[in-house]
């Protein structure tokens, strides 16, 4: 639609001199944080190397003191090397005797140390008593020269470099960071662009667009809509004036023309037959009158979802990068049971609930009304939120993130609801692009923004956070129209039936898609993504906060690819092709830990599985509803995704179960090789499986 | 000023507002979190001294718990460092067996400092209270058994004081930085949105003459709308000769 396309130009433009707008100013802060670090730290570091020379000192006043010539110690520079392994700040040491020669040293000797050494008010140190110690500037280090004195006797003096550039190095981490930000920022732009201004501009376009297409057809109906008092409000406006006046005019005419008819006789009436065609000939061309209700449509309502199921999600996304960690911290010892596996419970429990609970919450939402299912499941979702973070141990976490999983359901499920009350087929699509957008948009920020919480302010504030989040997200739904919408034709959903479930899951077509494609595809995501690397980053040194910057790679891996993906799939209908290739990348991602356990690897998985998801993630669905055309007659549309659903999602479920199981075999690398080998063996399975011509024409089991 | 440029300003300034805010306080958490790592590691410099000098004593043979000059290497050492208010050395049920502040043997420390010792992945250790910091070390015997803990006591106030210097200034770099955004961004945008504001202008002056009846179609304004502009003018124009033609047929009716 060309005013979409148009409105995304402009989104794209204005997103571009906010970002520019936005590095600007991160610069600016960054300089200035930069002079404050610098200004501040560095004396603190003298203090400590002046602390780190008195030990030092320490020890060799204990062995001049056995009667070891003060220019024959063994072992100094081993001492220095030792100092240097536990503070990576400081990058030379050296002991130089009462004329300033070095006897011993370490480390990058900074250029002009050796004069620095010899300058009469460094070698007086030797000779001041007590803990004096002095600090200068040498080429790029810091110097902070300790006397070393025996009792009175001056025996020379430890001088300990400060590396200048520590301070640049500090800095480089929150580089990091602050680079996650101006991606999330990215995406909130665009999203804030889209919930202030972007939703009713492109309703009120598309509104004009439908008006401009129902007036070329010759449809000037009168639609009674309230317009918003800004500039496409009031053009809609004038359009709806230039309408009514036509319609008036009509009327007018046509009253006319029936009194007339009504009074005229004979060779009168005669005159007015040219008048009589004029009038048939314009209602076969045009339509006046009202509007018949109810065919307004109701995108404005539509895009009001967004903002809410953001808020919501995010909330629940922010958490992603530091639950397990958390969990770890409150961890208590269940008898039989490793604590790999109750690291992974609290995870697997809530993709359990979302599991069993979606098919039946669709149909309870669709009793209650949406908007209510919405603010029940986020009010349970706030209230879950605010227990974790206040959580004593891991038992009341495990009912607290329950409580937070049944309301994530309810919200997920009735937002999907509100999209689907809203479209029509003409629509539907575009809907699900904006429930599918705002999740995406999450997911992006969520883990990201989430693990530099948790770094700096912690985990039970992270946790209070995403609680706020939850609380703004029912302020949001609040504001949703309390109108429910449904349409005569839409029948009530429905969960599965038990005997569909036996019998789809014992259909070969139907599970060589789910068994071999949708299933290991979500093990693979929660146990990699949800389990495995907060955990493991955290276990080689790192933080949560770079756990999130892994997880934001996947998401926007997702936010790219998938459009692509699901565009290509669908034009050259090789979705199964699409499906094996995303599967073999997911699997061979895993791999990569076999040739190194480096940072980088760890990246290149994450980048890996989120490729593989992205090809394979929007061919799998669409596969169900092309392959099991007969699966679909005999049992019905809503049975077979509902099934589809529910063990794509109990694969959600096992996921960190597998992971943390093959963790206590084969620790965290091991864990990632198999379950990547798990979904490449799948992947190939499901290659071979629908390879061939059987697989189109393969009978359903009844 | 137009509704929806007031609209994509409100955005610049909350998207600016998040993105500087956020690098305020990602730059203040981290000064706070490496001074505090810096004093913590100083502290435990002192730590390790006392801890070689336990480890030589039990490595000659003596107990843990008869350590006679525990006391004295305590106070010698804590004097080296004005930062440090006291040096403790519990048993892992918590009781003080060692400490400069002699009234404090005896008692028990807080189930914080044992429980952070119990969690701790290496030797090293630390726990909070509202005033104090404490950095602790595990200390072991040769068979690497925990034999009892070290704990040092250091003023907040080093650490405090230092983060609320430079959270200050962080925060004024910030708001200087934010008003610099609230004062260009707005500008910015008014030149790029400016194509789009033309366009609307157009649609909308196009709009205000939709019921002119010259037979004439307006000159093209050079917007994207100009197409649906021109539609709905000649959809327009098509109903009003349609009803100009049965009030035409009507009047000739007479």
């Amino acid at each position: 639609m060309l005013e979409k396309n148009y409105l995304w130009r402009i989104y794209w433009r204005l997103a571009g001199v906010i970002m520019v707008c936005v590095v600007i100013a991160l610069a600016a802060v960054s300089y200035f944080s930069h002079r404050v670090f610098d200004r501040e730290l560095v004396p603190e570091t003298e203090q400590k190397a002046a602390t780190v020379g008195a030990s030092v000192r320490a020890l060799t006043l204990k062995a001049t003191s056995y009667g070891i010539d003060f220019s024959q110690l063994y072992g100094v520079e081993q001492t220095f090397a030792e100092v240097f392994e536990e503070n990576p700040e400081f990058a030379y040491m050296a002991i130089t005797n009462t004329d300033g020669n070095v006897l011993y040293a370490r480390g990058s000797e900074p250029v002009g140390a050796r004069s620095h050494f010899r300058n009469p008010v460094v070698l007086q140190i030797a000779h001041e008593p007590g803990e004096v110690s002095k600090a200068a500037r040498v080429g790029q280090q810091y110097i902070v020269s300790v006397p070393i004195n025996d009792g009175g006797t001056p025996l020379g003096v430890l001088h300990v470099g400060i590396d200048a550039a520590f301070v640049d190095h500090v800095l480089l981490e929150v580089l990091l960071d602050v680079v996650v930000v101006l991606v999330v920022s990215l995406f909130f732009t665009l999203e804030l662009l889209n919930f202030m201004a972007g939703a009713r501009l492109a309703s009120g376009l598309g509104e004009f667009a439908r008006q401009v297409d129902r007036m070329r057809s010759g449809d000037f109906t009168a639609t009674a809509r309230i317009r918003a008092n800004d500039e496409i409000g009031r053009l809609l406006r004038r359009i709806d004036s230039a309408i009514d006046h036509l319609n008036v005019r009509y009327e007018f005419l046509v009253g006319e023309l029936q009194d007339k008819l009504r009074s005229a006789t004979g060779e009168r009436r005669e005159s007015l037959k040219p008048a009589q065609q004029a009038l048939e000939q314009i209602g076969k061309r045009f339509r006046f009158g009202s509007a018949p209700e109810g065919s307004d449509s109701d995108e404005m309502n539509l895009n009001r979802i967004r903002a809410p199921l953001f808020a919501f999600i995010l909330a629940e996304e922010l958490t992603r990068s530091y639950l397990p960690s958390y969990v770890n911290q409150l961890l208590v010892a269940i008898p039989g049971v490793s604590p790999q596996v109750v690291i992974g419970l609290p995870i697997m429990l809530f993709m359990l609930i979302v599991a069993l609970g979606q098919p039946y919450l669709g149909s309870w939402s669709e009793r209650v009304g949406r908007r209510k299912a919405m603010l029940v499941g986020a009010i349970m979702a706030t209230v879950g939120f605010t227990g974790t973070a206040l959580a004593y141990n891991l038992y009341d976490l495990i009912l607290w993130r329950s409580l937070c999983a049944l309301g994530y359901a309810m919200v997920f499920v009735a937002a999907q609801g509100y999209v689907l009350d809203r479209t029509g087929q003409q629509n539907r699509a575009q809907g699900f692009a904006l429930f599918i957008g705002a999740i995406m948009v999450a997911t992006v920020c969520g883990p990201s923004i989430g693990g530099i919480l948790a770094d700096n302010i912690g985990y039970r504030a992270s946790f209070g956070v995403s609680a706020l989040m939850a609380l703004v997200s029912i302020l949001a739904i609040n504001r949703l129209p309390t109108n429910e919408v449904k349409t005569a034709a839409q029948r009530p959903t429905r969960g599965p039936r038990m005997r569909e479930i036996m019998a789809l899951i014992v259909n070969r077509r139907f599970m060589t898609l789910t068994g071999l494609a949708a299933m290991p595809a979500k093990i693979i995501l929660t146990g990699v993504c949800f389990y495995l690397v907060p955990l493991y980053i955290v276990s080689i040194g790192n933080t949560s906060a770079m756990a999130g910057r892994m997880l934001m790679v996947y998401a926007v891996m997702m936010v790219l690819i998938v459009p692509l993906s699901a565009s290509l799939s669908d034009a050259t209908m090789r979705r199964d092709r699409y499906v094996s290739i995303g599967l073999i990348i997911s699997g061979l991602s895993g791999l990569l830990l076999l040739l190194s356990d480096s940072f980088l690897v760890l990246f290149g998985v994450v980048f890996l599985l989120g490729l593989g998801q992205a090809l394979s993630i929007a061919a799998q669905s669409a596969l169900v509803a092309e392959h099991c055309q007969e699966e679909i007659r005999i049992y019905g549309n809503d049975a077979v995704y509902g099934v589809y659903r529910l063990l794509e999602r109990l694969g959600n479920a096992l996921g960190p179960l597998i992971a943390s199981l093959l963790v206590i075999l084969w620790g965290y690398q091991g864990s990632f090789v198999a379950l990547s080998a798990l979904v490449l063996f799948c992947g190939i399975a499901f290659t071979i499986a629908t390879h061939g011509t059987e697989w189109q024409g393969e009978p359903a089991h009844p | 000023m137009g509704t929806i440029r007031v609209r994509f300003i409100i955005v610049a300034l909350v998207v600016s507002f998040f993105a500087v805010g956020m690098a305020a306080f990602l730059n203040y958490f981290k000064y706070k979190s490496t001074i505090s790592g810096i004093v913590k590691s100083r502290v435990l410099v002192i730590g390790r001294n006392i801890e070689n000098s336990v480890q030589a004593s039990l490595q000659v043979g003596l107990q843990f718990m008869e350590l006679g000059t525990m006391n004295q290497l305590l106070a010698r050492e804590k004097a080296s460092d004005r930062l440090i208010r006291g040096i403790d050395v519990f048993d892992h049920t918590g009781q003080v067996i060692y400490s400069t502040d002699r009234s404090r043997v005896g008692e028990k420390v807080p189930n914080a400092w044992t429980e952070a010792a119990a969690r701790a992945k290496s030797t090293e250790w630390s726990t909070e209270t509202p005033d104090e910091h404490i950095a602790g070390i595990s200390l072991k015997n040769n068979f690497d058994l925990t034999v009892g803990y070290l704990a040092m006591r250091y003023s907040a106030d080093e650490v405090d004081r230092a983060a609320k210097i430079a959270g200050r200034e962080i925060l004024l770099a910030s708001i200087i930085s934010f008003l610099g955004i609230a004062l260009v961004a707005p500008l910015a945008l008014i030149v790029v949105i400016r194509r789009f504001e033309r366009d609307l202008r157009a649609l909308e002056a196009a709009a205000s003459h939709l019921e002119d009846r010259a037979d004439q179609p307006m000159p093209a304004a050079g917007s994207a709308f100009d197409a649906a502009i021109g539609n709905l003018r000649s959809s327009l124009r098509e109903a009003n000769v349609a009803l100009d033609d049965l009030r035409a047929r009507l009047d000739a009716a007479g």
